[in-house]
């Protein structure tokens, strides 16, 4: 049986979409079959990344009810070099579909939690698929609610910015725990950790601050930041030291019961 | 010789109907007690239709949370097959079943001597 994993955070910019999108390589890369939906609706970024311009079906669509589920995967196995399988499912990037999506009331809200928790059936069930990840919007957005409670584990990218810490802390305390979620964190664009014992001080630290496990600690790599969310390191760099942390990563999930 | 057949066809059906009758008379009694256990005037205010999202969710009491959040995975439950799922009484699980139904959130349906909970979510409106 396969797993939902949404990828969220507390705020912007701690590099959720490019964890979701280098893991979904990751993934793929060791032969699994993957699924990556982008659930940012409000600012969609998977299809700008992809370069992939113009899709028949969106994520939109299927949480609109006016399409099934295999309309809106895109198989991507051939850009991301996969061994395995990866299938996206695009948000919609138009300003239409964004104010759309922005208007939506909590009837459809409800039916768009029932429509996702359906993809355990459709998806990890009929389609035998490995992983289905799930890249979120920041914050307590619907969107991102519906996706943590669908998921089996909930991976919260965050950075040590003051302003993260407090709300990451206060999301670990008021949203996920209160949803019994499985969570694990991976602090991002870490400095100076280059040492033995500087990155043992920093995961005690982090296990302090947040009492929740650390999955992972990736430092800040100017050549990921210059490659501005481009370039998959994950298929198209996998000897990267950034590759070898998703390695880590994706073994350790692989091996969570 | 077996019990039904010295008993009869007949007075087993009273029987059965009896039992029925006994066991919806728990299940009133059950959200009776549950009523009075929590705060009783919050959980008596909508009792029109209110959709079960996210935030309605969050703002739950935390035992009627995982009941709630059992059946959106579920789609439709027993308070049996909810039970199993939460690892609690069967006869609490038919108290906040029901106490989900009397708050406007979940449906309820007889299909002979069961009864199934569910979320209405097709009939409902939305944009």
């Amino acid at each position: 049986m396969g797993k939902i994993v949404a990828v969220h955070s507390y705020k912007g910019g701690t590099g959720k979409t490019l964890l979701s999108m280098n893991l979904a390589a990751t993934f793929a890369k060791q032969g699994k079959i993957v699924c990556l939906f982008d659930l940012d609706f409000r600012a969609p970024s998977l299809a700008m990344l992809l370069e992939v311009e113009k899709t028949e079906h969106y994520v939109n669509d299927y949480l609109n009810g006016t399409c099934e589920v295999d309309k809106v995967l895109v198989d991507m196995s051939e850009t991301f070099h996969a061994k395995g399988k990866l299938y996206v499912g695009f948000a919609n990037p138009a300003t239409e579909a964004i104010r759309d999506m922005s208007a939506k009331d909590r009837k459809w809200e409800m039916r768009a939690l029932g429509r996702l928790l359906a993809l355990r059936t459709s998806l990890l069930n009929d389609k035998s698929i490995d992983y289905l990840i799930l890249d979120t919007s920041p914050g307590l957005q619907y969107s991102s609610i519906n996706a943590i409670v669908t998921a089996d584990l909930v991976l919260v990218a965050t950075t040590f910015d003051r302003s993260d810490v407090d709300g990451t802390r206060r999301m670990l305390r008021e949203l996920y725990d209160l949803f019994e979620k499985k969570t694990e964190l991976v602090l991002n664009k870490v400095m100076d950790v280059s040492t033995k014992p500087a990155k043992e001080e920093l995961r005690s630290r982090v296990k302090d601050t947040y009492q929740v496990p650390l999955l992972g600690l990736i430092p800040c790599f100017c050549d990921v930041l210059k490659a501005g969310g481009t370039t998959v390191f994950a298929s198209e760099k996998p000897d990267h030291p950034f590759a070898r942390i998703l390695d880590e990563i994706a073994n350790e999930i692989n091996g969570m019961p | 010789m077996s019990a039904t057949e010295i008993i009869g066809k007949k007075p087993l059906q009273i029987l059965e109907r009896i039992k029925e009758n006994l066991e919806k008379l728990n299940e009133k009694m059950e959200v009776m007690i549950e009523l009075q256990k929590h705060d009783t005037k919050s959980v008596m205010q909508p009792l029109t239709e209110t959709p079960l999202d996210v935030m309605t969710l969050l703002s739950m009491p935390d035992h009627l949370r995982k009941t709630a959040i059992t059946v959106c995975r579920l789609g439709r439950a027993t308070a049996d097959e909810i039970a199993q799922q939460t690892h609690r009484a069967r006869a609490v699980e038919s108290a906040y079943l029901n106490q989900l139904v009397i708050m406007g959130h979940l449906k309820k349906q007889r299909d002979g001597r069961k009864a199934y909970f569910y979320v209405e979510r097709e009939s409902q409106g939305g944009q």
